[in-house]
């Protein structure tokens, strides 16, 4: 198994450079402190209806941060980590190595999921810090009022960094094969987006398929798009994860992660395969 | 033993806009580098000798053809842990050092972990840098990036150096340092293969020439035998008189030899900037 290891090796030195010209540029620290900011601003927020929709509010806001500007990150870090190398030639001194290209294209995988692992967990870790604070101040105010006081869960917020990491993480793949195929860096960043929204949009396109239709035609298209895109929308369970909303269960859970990495390792060979025909 | 590289009948098309133009850059090349030579490609912009060369390192299919590196029939990645590449222009991730940069090429390289530190040491001195090796990639100037870029490619200590201009936008004074490590590089027993413009530097570092016109071959063979004019003879005199020069021009008549030019021998401008500059400002 020594290839296995030198292989793996490899991916891994190409992922740590990756992350370290990721978080070097000015573009990540720019949305992180845009999405930290929107987190912190959530505290001037105030409903008074003794806090429950109140923490909602800080929930919403600050994930909603999180989730739009780690999209952009996810979009637009990755093409443009894929481009540089490829735009600089950078790509021609690497794969006249001793490196194959689906370790470079792993490389570079890694090295962007490790990125928007940084993104989220430092953003999560701020909500959670925002959300403590502010339910200790409405768990006094519910007390004086005799009311039921509003709470938050922490290891909800764990299972929801999880699999927004993961939900970023397919959006990355899917980039990464869209750059493996595309010349331009703009185009990536076109076609990336539109799949992101379709992705947001997937579950329209799944109800419909189930309501009965006459068009064969019609049921192929949405069976196709509801099989090729992922549906995005699904890991979005902050409110029932870390408010307690409404009941997940685990075995929910297990169904969006397992399907995630299906999608994530799916258009990861993708990536892969087409990458491997390029001419650089 | 076999060449180091071998090229077959090699084709190669580019498909140029939506319509599918055809681009033929390289048109039935044939080839035979052999080892232990500095073996220079020479030949008008755009004639195909990068292109050949990426051929060769397996970066763009051939439309036709076949190659074989260092008795592989591909540039495997056997063949390439064993091989050197400095890409024209080359441009490296501008947010690492120098040594960074080189030690990153080092492990992607197969460089065992014990042997990183010396490796890497190694070829910046070799490359004459270890003065700047630990400011950003960003800061370099061009001669700089040459060097550094011939670092990476040497880090590995290969078998098969490739070099891609590497004296493109460098000084007089640099290139012949890089002509110097070239010299070094074939008495370590390597084979150099370099494309190059500069083409009085490649008369005197490399042992063959290839030259390439429209993608085809158009003369391959060791420097000496491609330059000398054996018909030819130049005598450089000192000292002479016109009654010495007429006496020598009967004396050779009367053998039937004739002479067809006289004139004074000229230092190159090269030799004159290089006796009048003393060296790069570069680190
Ligand atoms: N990726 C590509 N797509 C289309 N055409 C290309 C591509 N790469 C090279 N060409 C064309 O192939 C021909 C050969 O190019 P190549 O870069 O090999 O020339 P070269 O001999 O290295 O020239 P130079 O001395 O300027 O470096 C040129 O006409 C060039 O325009
Ligand atoms: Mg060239």
């Amino acid at each position: 198994m020594p290839d296995m290891k030198d292989s793996l090796r490899r991916t891994l030195w190409i992922s740590q450079v990756t992350f370290l010209e990721a978080v070097r540029q000015r573009f990540f620290a720019f949305l992180l402190v845009l999405g930290a900011a929107m987190v912190l601003s959530s505290v001037s927020l105030r409903v008074f209806d003794f806090g429950h929709g109140e923490l909602k509010f800080i929930a919403d806001f600050g994930f909603g941060g999180m989730f739009f500007f780690g999209s952009v990150l996810a979009v637009v870090m990755t093409a443009q980590l894929f481009f540089s190398e490829i735009d600089n030639k950078t790509a021609l001194t690497l794969l006249a190595k001793p490196l194959s290209r689906p370790e470079f294209l792993l490389g570079k995988f890694f090295g962007a999921w490790a990125v928007l692992g940084v993104f989220v967990l430092v953003l999560a870790g701020l909500q959670g810090v925002v959300l403590w604070a502010r339910e200790q101040e409405l768990i006094l105010v519910a007390e004086q009022a005799g009311k039921i006081p509003p709470t938050f869960s922490i290891v909800g917020l764990g299972q929801l960094v999880l699999l927004q990491w993961l939900r970023l993480g397919v959006v990355i793949a899917i980039v990464l094969a869209i750059s493996a195929l595309a010349r331009t860096f703009l185009f990536t960043v076109v076609v990336g987006s539109l799949a992101v929204v379709a992705g947001q949009l997937q579950w329209i396109a799944q109800d419909a398929f189930l309501r009965p239709t006459d068009s064969p035609i019609y049921a192929a298209f949405l069976w196709i798009s509801t099989r090729l895109i992922p549906n995005l929308q699904q890991f979005n369970l902050a409110d029932a994860l870390v408010l307690g909303s409404s009941v997940v269960e685990e075995g929910a859970l297990i169904s969006v992660g397992l399907s995630g990495l299906t999608y994530l390792v799916a258009y990861l060979t993708l990536g892969a395969l087409i990458f491997r025909r390029r001419e650089i | 033993m076999s060449s180091a590289i071998s090229v077959r009948h090699l084709t190669k098309d580019f498909r140029i806009g939506l319509r599918g133009l055809k681009l033929r850059a390289i048109d039935d090349l044939s080839l035979e580098i052999p080892r232990g030579q500095v073996f220079g490609l020479l030949g008008p912009n755009g004639c195909g000798k990068s292109t050949t060369l990426k051929v060769i390192l397996g970066l763009v299919s051939a439309t036709a053809g076949e190659i074989s590196i260092l008795g592989e029939l591909s540039a495997t990645s056997a063949a390439r842990r064993r091989t050197g590449f400095l890409p024209e222009a080359p441009y490296f991730h501008k947010f690492l050092t120098g040594r960074e940069l080189v030690r990153y090429c080092a492990q992607l390289s197969g460089v065992a972990a014990a042997d990183l530190g010396a490796a890497v040491e190694d070829a910046l001195g070799l490359a004459a840098m270890n003065e700047a090796a630990d400011r950003p990639i960003g800061t370099y100037s061009k001669g700089m990036l040459q060097r550094i870029g011939f670092a990476q490619a040497v880090v590995h200590d290969p078998e098969l150096v490739i070099l891609d201009e590497p004296t493109a936008g460098v000084d007089p004074v640099g290139s012949a340092s890089i002509g110097r490590m070239i010299q070094a590089m074939r008495a370590k027993g390597k084979t150099v293969v370099l494309c190059s413009h500069l083409l009085g530097q490649v008369e005197q570092v490399c042992d063959r020439v290839a030259i390439m016109d429209r993608g085809k071959l158009v003369l391959e063979g060791a420097v000496e035998d491609v330059l000398s004019r054996r018909d030819r003879h130049v005598m450089t005199i000192e000292a002479m008189t016109p009654a010495a020069r007429a006496a020598a021009e009967a004396a050779l008549e009367a053998h039937g030899a004739k002479i067809t030019s006289v004139t004074h021998p000229r230092r190159s401008l090269e030799d004159l900037f290089r006796e009048l500059v003393t060296g790069s400002h570069d680190a």
